[in-house]
């Protein structure tokens, strides 16, 4: 909890007295507490601040969820990987520069539903529904998934709930370094931990609050050593002079010390953002020249690179990742099925394992 | 209030703290004044001894212009104080028009300096002027207020919206007054992608607007523009656009020299998507009957030996940096 910098707690009145709430309260000590009817009082207070979104991140509001679970919406156009999310915290108190929970989340403090029990009863339900295939589901959409999680717990208590049920496969993202409840628990054959990657000056520039480049390796290598499954998410990917050799860097320290074996999947999606992030982190992140590089409107209305680019960008990494064995662990996130064909193709020339379009399905 | 027939002359036009519209009087507006003279009384009150006026400016421009010497008012006490005053200011027009960014500017700034509490600004004011309410639109607004009446003018004149007056304040002054000669005259669409490229562009490249403007693509549009020949801003666009999308403009104009290069009929055209996400062509044929259709397609059979096609799908399909 060194890094969470919460300058005030909100408490829902609804679960003023849940057993959670006060647990968490007690972990926040010394913080000023306040009892709202609804996230509305939060919103408002940070919305007379001159950085509300700034602000969003150092208010924690405690509450409930009234549900958890839904398939993620991936964007028109593009081609889904059937993922579903757990929206159990929302907001994120790292401050990467091209968040578009910036923009999305309009004033909504960083949120913590303590409602569990109800998360526990959909998933069950959604266990016994789902009779065929693999399932990923994640909690790292609407937040991150560890950087609160010495706070809330929420680690243990998702793979606990998820332990036993082998086509249901629970992914804990992140950009933290790994939390300690993690090491005390005997790992799932169906969770993997995953972190998001990119070049340490990178990482310095735009994802501030964030653990550094080592210290996420690190948290893998540790997680594999517990006996966990690992992935990674190089998304997203930034295109700038010398950006080839930062990345190649990024890749062959994966390498050095966790097995290609132990990794579930690698995602890769380069940068994109809805306009309304434009002005917002621009005015936020003065310093940031990443929004000025050469970017297209899509037809879903973000703002992308240029197809061509795109493209360029995952043959070259694809590339990085075949000298290692690990093009089979590949996939594009939030990509058209046009670039998506393109990126099998490129991979099928180094080996013809790939299983399009997501090797998990198989 | 109470109602009266004041002289022209008496009032205080140099005492402007309610003054917050922009519109001028129009020509039906004085030819209604000319012909028939000030119907509706405008509002005032007492400053210094002096009547101000509260509501009514362009009533009063129609009148200095026709001549007239009194006009009828309404007077509200002297002892209102500013802020009440400004309140019924506000709302006596906010129930007849919608006001621009430049006018909104102006009104909240009366607000603040007459001391309504900014929470109120925020919480009250901002969403009935269809503003978000929040804190940073405040200041947003607060900074366009303080802009020279003749640039607040031109953003009145071309409605801006705040996403381009953000880009606009983005800019150290002097650039400003610089950029405001170049789109003075030109569309608001035209403005906004001028301001929004010349952002990018002196982000990207750290330079100033000046060093910008004198590279040999931008020169030629800008001084034209300066000279007030707003035909200039198409060329000015292209250039910015080019300058900040060199990967996709490049690419264009090689597939359109390609497509040039194919001397296909001119009943058969071909298309593609200008953003390259589809690196496909798009292929119409104009027929009015089989016979037409026939030679159109053994024409463009017959092409499709060319290598040019090749290249040309070579190009669609391009992928690097």
């Amino acid at each position: 909890m060194g890094r969470l910098q919460i300058k005030k707690v909100w408490v829902d009145r609804e679960v003023e007295s849940a057993g959670l709430t006060r647990r968490l309260l007690d972990r926040l000590a010394g913080r000023p507490v306040e009892i709202v009817d609804n996230v509305e009082t939060v919103k408002r207070a940070i919305r007379l601040q001159s950085d509300p979104v700034g602000e969003s991140k150092k208010n924690l509001f405690i509450t409930t969820q009234k549900s958890f679970l839904r398939p993620c919406p991936c964007t028109p156009g593009c081609l889904g990987c059937g993922y579903w999310t757990i929206d159990l915290d929302l907001n994120c108190p790292f401050d990467c520069s091209y968040c578009i929970l910036q923009d999305y989340l309009d004033c909504q403090p960083l949120t913590v539903a303590v409602n569990r029990e109800q998360l526990g009863l959909e998933l069950e339900a959604f266990f016994k529904e789902r009779m065929a295939g693999i399932i990923r589901i994640g909690t790292g959409e609407l937040a991150d998934s560890l950087a609160l999680d010495e706070l809330t717990e929420n680690s243990s208590f998702l793979i606990e709930t998820f332990r036993g049920q082998d086509r249901f496969w629970l992914e804990l993202k992140s950009k933290a370094g790994l939390s300690p409840a993690l090491l005390q628990m005997v790992p799932a054959n169906n969770v993997v931990l995953s972190w998001s990657l990119n070049p340490a000056a990178v990482i310095k520039s735009e994802e501030k609050g964030t653990a550094g480049l080592e210290e996420r390796l690190m948290a893998a290598t540790e997680a594999v050593g517990h006996g966990y499954r690992v992935g990674f998410h190089f998304d997203p990917i930034l295109h700038y002079p010398g950006w080839h050799q930062d990345y190649e860097r990024v890749v062959e320290s994966i390498f050095r010390s966790i097995p290609v074996e132990t990794i579930s999947w690698i995602s890769l999606g380069s940068l994109r953002f809805p306009p309304g992030l434009l002005p917002l982190a621009r005015r936020r992140f003065p310093g940031s020249r990443i929004f000025e590089h050469e970017l297209t409107r899509s037809s879903d209305g973000k703002y992308r690179y240029p197809r061509p680019l795109r493209q360029w960008l995952y043959k070259q990494l694809a590339g990085m990742f075949i000298e290692f064995g690990a093009e089979d662990r590949l996939y594009l996130c939030m990509e058209s099925v046009e670039v998506w064909r393109e990126f099998k193709e490129k991979i099928k020339r180094g080996r013809r394992k790939l299983t399009f379009p997501f090797p998990w399905q198989c | 209030m109470v109602y009266k027939i004041i002289e022209l002359s008496d009032l205080n036009l140099e005492d402007r703290r309610f003054h917050f519209t922009l519109n001028q009087a129009d020509r039906r507006l004085l030819h209604s004044v000319k012909e028939i003279g000030v119907v509706q009384p405008v509002i005032i009150t007492c400053r210094q001894n002096r009547p101000v006026l509260v509501d009514g400016w362009r009533r009063v421009e129609a009148a200095r212009a026709s001549g007239l010497e009194e006009l009828p008012a309404l007077e509200m006490a002297e002892n209102t104080d500013d802020l009440a005053v400004f309140l019924l200011a506000f709302f006596e027009n906010y129930g007849q028009r919608s006001f621009s960014l430049a006018e909104k500017s102006m009104a909240l700034r009366k607000f603040y300096e007459f001391r309504l509490n900014p929470v109120e600004i925020i919480e009250r004011l901002l969403p009935l002027l269809e503003l978000s309410p929040e804190r940073r639109m405040l200041d947003l607004m607060l900074e366009l207020s303080f802009l020279d009446e003749r640039f607040l003018e031109i953003i009145h004149r071309r409605d801006w919206k705040p996403v381009t007056v953000e880009l606009l304040l983005g800019f150290p002054p002097a650039e400003r007054t610089w950029l405001f000669l170049v789109i003075e005259k030109l569309t608001h669409n035209q403005q906004r992608e001028v301001i929004e490229n010349f952002y990018s562009l002196r982000r990207k490249t750290g330079k100033s607007l000046e060093e910008l403007a004198e590279a040999d693509e931008l020169s030629g549009p800008v001084s034209r523009l300066l000279r007030g020949e707003i035909a200039a801003a198409d060329r000015l666009l292209v250039a910015l656009k080019e300058a900040n999308s060199p990967l996709l403009s490049g690419l264009q104009r090689k597939i359109e020299s390609e497509v040039k290069a194919l001397n296909l009929p001119e009943k058969i055209r071909l298309n593609y998507d200008r953003t390259l996400e589809k690196p496909t062509l798009h292929l119409s044929l104009e027929a009015g009957s089989v016979k037409e259709l026939k030679e159109a397609l053994q024409s463009l059979v017959m092409s499709l030996e060319n290598q040019k096609w090749n290249r040309l799908f070579r190009l669609l399909g391009y992928e690097g940096e």
